[in-house]
């Protein structure tokens, strides 16, 4: 299980995340959800230990996060991060050798439903093929945890289904999946858990179910009632 | 730590090309000089390959801090810090593949120097001619070519440690700026004036090792001050990139 701690990050006066605390539970597909600067990214980087916290920490199976929890917690950044010398093949191989649960099999099958080719320099992708690219090489480990950070970001509506699809894919009984996105509507279709971050702060963790039986509002009702004007406070206290 | 150093390797690989490239070219100029008896084409050579040595062993150690600063200060740096490998090994991995390509390059163009020397040798016709067709083209650039080989070799070691301890202290002083300035835009003059000021403790520090009439000793003296030296510079580094630093 992957667990944060009170855990808080503050660039100079700036604070990213404040006191956050959470689990993330086998088996469950959460959906990250806020605004820009809400703290989703930051909280998610400190997860896998890109980010050091101020105070707190991230835990995984009750331990610190570092070099062994990277080995089973797959992170794809929202940015683009591979050398630019590399091609897609590239790519594969570089996660190939670091990585003991990349499948080659998986990634190669994801490139082909995603129509990249082994031989494209990822330098000159365009933003959509990047951000396929980073799926796919991130889908392509056999994981306990994925976090992706806007994986639908600049990516056409035909090929949100097939990441949608890969990632229901992954999604087995002890697999963890954390997923921010702006497009709430997308997500709900797949998270059986909602986070809101608003402001550095962790507002509410609900079932997605849940949400529907008990008080008959979909993820976005929920959305609109913390993020629109006049949204809730309960966050502040 | 050997699949670290391959892509560091990798990352260095196309500047190393181009290194061999034009130390081809010198290298044909050297030739030429020696089988046609070209003194102009010799002088070229010989002190093309004296550049490219010299230029060429130092743009090693510059480019691999070049290359950490790149891997701090941008999202490459998630290639690096997202694999199950710890600060010290991605540390130890980037200082190994520099001190190997260093000696390599070394021991390259000593290999290079001696084979030159052995076809001067025989081309032109006996060691002294040689020598005499050298220092005829030293004279009239007014270089002395009277160097004790001697000398050159016990130093040899002396210059790695040297240069060992220069691009771990570079290490150091990126590192620093990387961790309190996050990639602004002054990281790069920041991390220079670090490292010109750190350079600068390290030379106080190789100074107390006392001036002795026997220069080998002296010089293993030095090698194993800057030893402990980048030793220290190597934990410290480590400690921070694992504690403190965010990418």
């Amino acid at each position: 299980m992957l667990e944060c701690r009170e855990i808080t990050k503050t660039y100079g006066r700036k604070t990213a995340v404040d006191h956050v605390s959470l689990q993330i539970q086998p088996g469950r597909i959460y959906a990250m959800l806020g605004p820009n600067g809400s703290g989703k990214t930051t909280l998610m980087k400190m997860a896998v230990g890109l980010v050091k916290p101020t105070s707190g920490g991230f835990y995984y199976n009750g331990r610190p996060v570092g070099q062994n929890s990277r080995r089973e917690i797959a992170y794809m950044s929202t940015e683009p991060y591979f050398y630019p010398w590399m091609t897609v093949g590239d790519v594969g191989k570089y996660y190939r050798d670091f990585f003991e649960d990349f499948s080659q099999e998986k990634y190669e099958s994801l490139l082909k439903r995603m129509e990249l080719t082994p031989d494209l320099k990822a330098k000159a992708l365009s933003s959509g093929m990047m951000a396929k690219l980073k799926i796919a090489v991130t889908m392509a480990r056999n994981a306990r945890v994925y976090l992706l950070d806007e994986p639908l970001n600049g990516i056409d509506l035909l090929a949100r289904d097939d990441i949608i699809a890969s990632v229901i894919e992954a999604a087995e009984q002890d697999v963890s999946l954390v997923i921010s996105s702006h497009l709430v509507d997308e997500l709900e279709r797949v998270a059986d858990e909602a986070i809101f971050m608003k402001e550095s702060h962790l507002v509410d963790v609900c079932g997605v179910e849940e949400l529907r039986m008990t008080q008959g509002k979909s993820v976005v009702d929920r959305y609109r009632e913390i993020y629109g004007h006049g949204g809730e406070q309960k966050w502040e206290n | 730590m050997g699949k670290l150093m391959k892509y560091e390797f990798r990352k260095t690989m196309f500047s190393k090309a181009v290194l061999l490239v034009i130390t081809a070219l010198v290298e044909i100029f050297y030739l030429f000089g020696v089988f046609l008896k070209w003194e102009k084409g010799l002088g070229i050579g010989v002190l093309g390959l004296v550049l490219c040595a010299s230029v060429g062993i130092f743009y090693i150690g510059i480019e691999s801090l070049l290359i950490w600063h790149r891997d701090l200060n941008t999202k490459q740096s998630y290639m690096l810090f997202l694999t199950p490998r710890n600060s010290f090994q991605i540390l130890g991995a980037k200082v190994l593949e520099n001190g190997i390509s260093l000696f390599l390059a070394g021991v390259f163009f000593a290999l290079l120097a001696a084979a030159d020397w052995t076809i001067g040798m025989i081309y032109i016709g006996g060691l002294e001619e040689f020598v005499d067709l050298l220092q005829n083209f030293a004279a009239s650039i007014n270089v002395n070519l009277e160097i004790p080989v001697r000398e050159i070799l016990v130093t040899f070691f002396a210059c790695i440690a040297s240069w060992l301890l220069m691009v771990v202290t570079g290490y150091f002083a990126i590192l620093l700026s990387a961790s309190v300035l996050a990639g602004k835009k002054f990281s790069g003059f920041v991390s220079f004036v670090l490292y010109m000021i750190l350079m600068w403790v390290d030379g106080m520090f190789l100074d107390l090792v006392p001036a002795l009439k026997d220069f080998t000793i002296q010089y293993v003296l030095i090698i194993l001050a800057a030893l402990l030296l980048s030793a220290v510079y190597y934990f410290v580094s480590g400690w921070i990139m694992e504690k403190k630093l965010s990418v």
